[in-house]
Protein backbone atom coordinates (compact mmCIF):
# COMPACT_ATOMS: atom_id res chain seq x y z
CA UNK A 1 0.00 0.00 0.00
CA UNK A 2 1.48 3.32 -1.04
CA UNK A 3 0.50 6.48 0.89
CA UNK A 4 0.96 9.91 -0.34
CA UNK A 5 0.83 12.12 3.00
CA UNK A 6 1.55 15.90 3.14
CA UNK A 7 3.87 17.81 5.65
CA UNK A 8 0.86 18.38 7.57
CA UNK A 9 0.12 17.49 11.55
CA UNK A 10 -3.53 16.91 10.11
CA UNK A 11 -2.57 13.80 8.32
CA UNK A 12 -2.01 11.82 10.81
CA UNK A 13 -5.45 10.81 10.79
CA UNK A 14 -5.91 9.97 7.53
CA UNK A 15 -2.69 7.86 7.94
CA UNK A 16 -4.26 6.00 11.22
CA UNK A 17 -7.46 5.11 8.70
CA UNK A 18 -5.34 3.85 6.24
CA UNK A 19 -3.32 1.78 8.38
CA UNK A 20 -6.04 0.25 10.45
CA UNK A 21 -7.71 -0.76 6.71
CA UNK A 22 -4.19 -2.40 5.89
CA UNK A 23 -4.02 -4.12 9.36
CA UNK A 24 -7.59 -5.62 9.08
CA UNK A 25 -6.76 -6.86 5.41
CA UNK A 26 -3.39 -8.37 6.51
CA UNK A 27 -4.90 -10.16 9.65
CA UNK A 28 -2.55 -8.21 11.81
CA UNK A 29 -3.37 -8.04 15.55
CA UNK A 30 -5.02 -5.26 17.67
CA UNK A 31 -1.76 -4.91 19.73
CA UNK A 32 0.20 -4.82 16.31
CA UNK A 33 -2.16 -2.52 15.22
CA UNK A 34 -1.06 -0.59 17.97
CA UNK A 35 2.62 -0.92 17.72
CA UNK A 36 2.83 -0.46 14.12
CA UNK A 37 0.56 3.09 14.01
CA UNK A 38 2.72 4.37 16.84
CA UNK A 39 6.04 3.71 14.83
CA UNK A 40 4.29 5.59 11.99
CA UNK A 41 3.17 8.38 13.79
CA UNK A 42 6.66 9.18 15.29
CA UNK A 43 8.01 8.81 11.74
CA UNK A 44 5.74 11.05 10.01
CA UNK A 45 5.50 13.47 12.51
CA UNK A 46 9.39 13.48 12.15
CA UNK A 47 9.46 14.34 8.51
CA UNK A 48 6.40 17.12 9.33
CA UNK A 49 8.54 18.80 12.01
CA UNK A 50 11.95 18.86 10.34
CA UNK A 51 12.15 17.56 6.75
CA UNK A 52 10.67 21.27 5.40
CA UNK A 53 11.93 23.88 7.38
CA UNK A 54 11.07 26.55 4.37
CA UNK A 55 7.35 25.72 5.03
CA UNK A 56 5.44 25.21 1.88
CA UNK A 57 3.71 22.26 1.08
CA UNK A 58 5.41 19.14 0.26
CA UNK A 59 4.51 15.35 -0.23
CA UNK A 60 5.77 12.15 0.52
CA UNK A 61 5.51 8.70 0.35
CA UNK A 62 5.35 5.75 2.85
CA UNK A 63 4.90 2.10 1.53
CA UNK A 64 3.30 0.05 3.81
CA UNK A 65 3.86 -3.84 3.05
CA UNK A 66 3.36 -7.31 4.68
CA UNK A 67 6.48 -9.51 3.60
CA UNK A 68 5.54 -12.99 4.20
CA UNK A 69 3.73 -14.58 6.65
CA UNK A 70 5.43 -12.49 9.48
CA UNK A 71 6.70 -9.01 8.84
CA UNK A 72 5.37 -5.74 7.86
CA UNK A 73 7.58 -3.49 6.42
CA UNK A 74 7.48 0.28 6.64
CA UNK A 75 9.44 2.48 3.95
CA UNK A 76 9.09 6.12 4.25
CA UNK A 77 10.72 8.38 2.04
CA UNK A 78 11.20 12.71 1.59
CA UNK A 79 12.63 15.26 -0.04
CA UNK A 80 12.99 17.20 2.58
CA UNK A 81 16.77 18.45 4.06
CA UNK A 82 19.08 15.49 4.81
CA UNK A 83 18.01 14.13 8.09
CA UNK A 84 18.89 11.18 10.29
CA UNK A 85 16.39 10.39 13.17
CA UNK A 86 18.45 7.62 14.38
CA UNK A 87 22.17 10.03 14.54
CA UNK A 88 20.16 11.01 17.96
CA UNK A 89 21.14 9.77 21.41
CA UNK A 90 18.98 7.52 23.27
CA UNK A 91 17.12 9.22 26.14
CA UNK A 92 18.35 8.30 29.78
CA UNK A 93 15.55 6.12 30.88
CA UNK A 94 17.50 5.77 34.38
CA UNK A 95 17.17 9.63 35.27
CA UNK A 96 15.06 11.17 37.99
CA UNK A 97 11.59 12.86 37.49
CA UNK A 98 13.10 16.25 37.87
CA UNK A 99 16.20 15.69 35.27
CA UNK A 100 14.06 13.39 32.58
CA UNK A 101 14.09 15.06 29.51
CA UNK A 102 11.69 14.11 26.59
CA UNK A 103 14.13 14.66 23.80
CA UNK A 104 14.68 11.27 21.33
CA UNK A 105 11.98 9.86 22.97
CA UNK A 106 10.09 9.46 20.12
CA UNK A 107 12.53 7.10 17.95
CA UNK A 108 13.78 5.50 20.96
CA UNK A 109 9.92 3.88 21.18
CA UNK A 110 10.34 3.17 17.36
CA UNK A 111 13.82 1.26 17.61
CA UNK A 112 12.19 -0.95 20.81
CA UNK A 113 9.14 -1.96 19.18
CA UNK A 114 10.87 -2.65 16.04
CA UNK A 115 13.40 -5.38 14.70
CA UNK A 116 15.29 -3.17 11.86
CA UNK A 117 15.38 -0.04 11.50
CA UNK A 118 17.61 1.70 9.03
CA UNK A 119 18.53 4.98 7.06
CA UNK A 120 19.93 6.12 3.94
CA UNK A 121 20.13 9.07 2.35
CA UNK A 122 19.88 8.76 -2.08
CA UNK A 123 18.92 10.86 -4.72
CA UNK A 124 18.27 13.69 -2.35
CA UNK A 125 15.81 11.75 -0.58
CA UNK A 126 15.96 10.80 3.09
CA UNK A 127 14.42 7.01 3.17
CA UNK A 128 13.67 5.50 6.39
CA UNK A 129 12.81 1.47 6.48
CA UNK A 130 11.47 0.16 9.42
CA UNK A 131 10.43 -3.89 9.64
CA UNK A 132 8.41 -5.43 12.50
CA UNK A 133 7.53 -9.07 13.08
CA UNK A 134 3.52 -9.65 13.30
CA UNK A 135 4.01 -13.24 14.72
CA UNK A 136 1.01 -13.47 17.39
CA UNK A 137 2.62 -16.45 19.99
CA UNK A 138 -0.89 -16.61 21.29
CA UNK A 139 -2.13 -17.99 18.79
CA UNK A 140 0.80 -20.22 17.53
CA UNK A 141 0.43 -21.42 20.71
CA UNK A 142 -3.13 -22.53 20.48
CA UNK A 143 -2.21 -24.09 17.53
CA UNK B 1 -9.25 13.34 21.08
CA UNK B 2 -11.43 14.50 23.74
CA UNK B 3 -10.49 15.12 27.77
CA UNK B 4 -13.50 13.43 30.27
CA UNK B 5 -13.06 14.81 32.87
CA UNK B 6 -14.85 13.57 36.91
CA UNK B 7 -13.82 14.25 40.27
CA UNK B 8 -14.32 11.11 42.82
CA UNK B 9 -12.91 11.74 46.22
CA UNK B 10 -11.19 15.16 46.09
CA UNK B 11 -9.46 13.41 42.68
CA UNK B 12 -9.87 14.74 39.36
CA UNK B 13 -9.73 11.45 36.77
CA UNK B 14 -8.87 12.80 33.18
CA UNK B 15 -9.91 10.12 30.48
CA UNK B 16 -8.47 10.99 27.08
CA UNK B 17 -9.97 9.10 24.54
CA UNK B 18 -9.09 8.35 20.62
CA UNK B 19 -5.43 9.49 19.48
CA UNK B 20 -3.03 11.03 21.90
CA UNK B 21 -0.41 12.64 19.12
CA UNK B 22 1.39 15.62 17.68
CA UNK B 23 -1.89 16.87 16.22
CA UNK B 24 -4.24 16.39 19.55
CA UNK B 25 -1.16 16.94 22.19
CA UNK B 26 -1.65 20.50 22.56
CA UNK B 27 -5.54 20.02 23.76
CA UNK B 28 -4.63 17.44 25.93
CA UNK B 29 -1.78 19.35 27.65
CA UNK B 30 -4.59 22.30 27.95
CA UNK B 31 -6.91 19.75 29.70
CA UNK B 32 -3.86 18.29 31.96
CA UNK B 33 -3.01 22.01 32.77
CA UNK B 34 -6.29 23.91 33.44
CA UNK B 35 -7.07 20.53 35.81
CA UNK B 36 -3.50 20.49 37.76
CA UNK B 37 -3.98 24.29 38.68
CA UNK B 38 -7.37 23.54 39.81
CA UNK B 39 -6.27 20.79 42.07
CA UNK B 40 -3.07 18.61 43.29
CA UNK B 41 -4.87 15.21 43.53
CA UNK B 42 -5.22 14.29 39.45
CA UNK B 43 -5.27 10.31 38.21
CA UNK B 44 -5.25 9.93 34.33
CA UNK B 45 -7.01 7.06 32.82
CA UNK B 46 -5.49 5.46 29.64
CA UNK B 47 -8.22 3.00 28.97
CA UNK B 48 -9.64 4.94 25.90
CA UNK B 49 -7.13 6.14 23.68
CA UNK B 50 -5.73 3.95 20.84
CA UNK B 51 -2.21 4.96 21.56
CA UNK B 52 -0.10 7.58 23.03
CA UNK B 53 2.59 8.91 21.04
CA UNK B 54 6.20 10.61 22.34
CA UNK B 55 3.58 13.92 21.96
CA UNK B 56 1.37 13.06 24.74
CA UNK B 57 4.26 11.05 26.86
CA UNK B 58 6.14 14.64 26.93
CA UNK B 59 2.99 16.07 28.41
CA UNK B 60 2.13 13.65 30.87
CA UNK B 61 6.06 14.34 31.94
CA UNK B 62 5.57 17.61 32.45
CA UNK B 63 2.50 16.76 34.49
CA UNK B 64 4.18 14.65 36.62
CA UNK B 65 7.34 17.44 37.00
CA UNK B 66 4.69 19.74 37.97
CA UNK B 67 2.58 17.97 40.53
CA UNK B 68 6.14 16.74 42.05
CA UNK B 69 7.26 20.68 42.53
CA UNK B 70 3.82 21.87 44.07
CA UNK B 71 3.40 18.65 46.40
CA UNK B 72 0.98 17.31 44.14
CA UNK B 73 0.12 13.63 43.38
CA UNK B 74 -0.15 12.20 40.09
CA UNK B 75 -1.11 8.61 39.15
CA UNK B 76 -1.82 7.10 35.95
CA UNK B 77 -4.42 4.41 36.36
CA UNK B 78 -6.61 1.62 33.76
CA UNK B 79 -3.37 1.29 31.44
CA UNK B 80 -4.11 -1.23 28.85
CA UNK B 81 -1.04 -4.12 28.16
CA UNK B 82 0.27 -2.55 24.94
CA UNK B 83 0.33 1.44 26.24
CA UNK B 84 1.77 0.31 29.44
CA UNK B 85 4.83 -1.56 27.22
CA UNK B 86 5.30 2.15 26.03
CA UNK B 87 5.55 3.63 29.10
CA UNK B 88 7.65 0.80 30.42
CA UNK B 89 10.46 0.96 27.52
CA UNK B 90 10.62 4.98 27.96
CA UNK B 91 11.71 4.42 31.75
CA UNK B 92 8.62 6.31 33.16
CA UNK B 93 7.07 3.37 35.13
CA UNK B 94 10.70 4.47 37.65
CA UNK B 95 9.32 7.58 37.70
CA UNK B 96 5.88 8.13 37.86
CA UNK B 97 2.97 6.24 39.98
CA UNK B 98 1.05 3.44 37.23
CA UNK B 99 -2.30 2.00 39.16
CA UNK B 100 -3.99 -0.81 37.29
CA UNK B 101 -7.58 0.76 38.66
CA UNK B 102 -8.49 3.68 40.57
CA UNK B 103 -9.48 1.64 43.32
CA UNK B 104 -6.10 0.88 43.75
CA UNK B 105 -4.58 4.15 43.22
CA UNK B 106 -6.27 5.91 46.45
CA UNK B 107 -3.79 5.01 48.71
CA UNK B 108 -1.48 7.66 47.20
CA UNK B 109 -3.74 10.24 47.32
CA UNK B 110 -4.08 10.08 50.99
Amino acid sequence: MLISLKNDVNEIARLCDEVKKFCEENGVSDEKYHDIVLILDEIVTNVINYAYPDGGTHTFTLDLRKEGDDRISMKLSDDGIPFDPLARDNPDTESSLEERQIGGLGIFIVKQLSEVVEYSRTDDKNHLSVTVSVLNNNNQQKQ
Amino acid sequence: MEVKSTTTDGVTILTPTGRVDTSTAKAFESAVMDAINANKKIAIGFNEIDYISSAGLRVVLMAGKKLQASGGVLVLINMPDKIFTVFKMSGFDKILKICPSFEESKPFFN
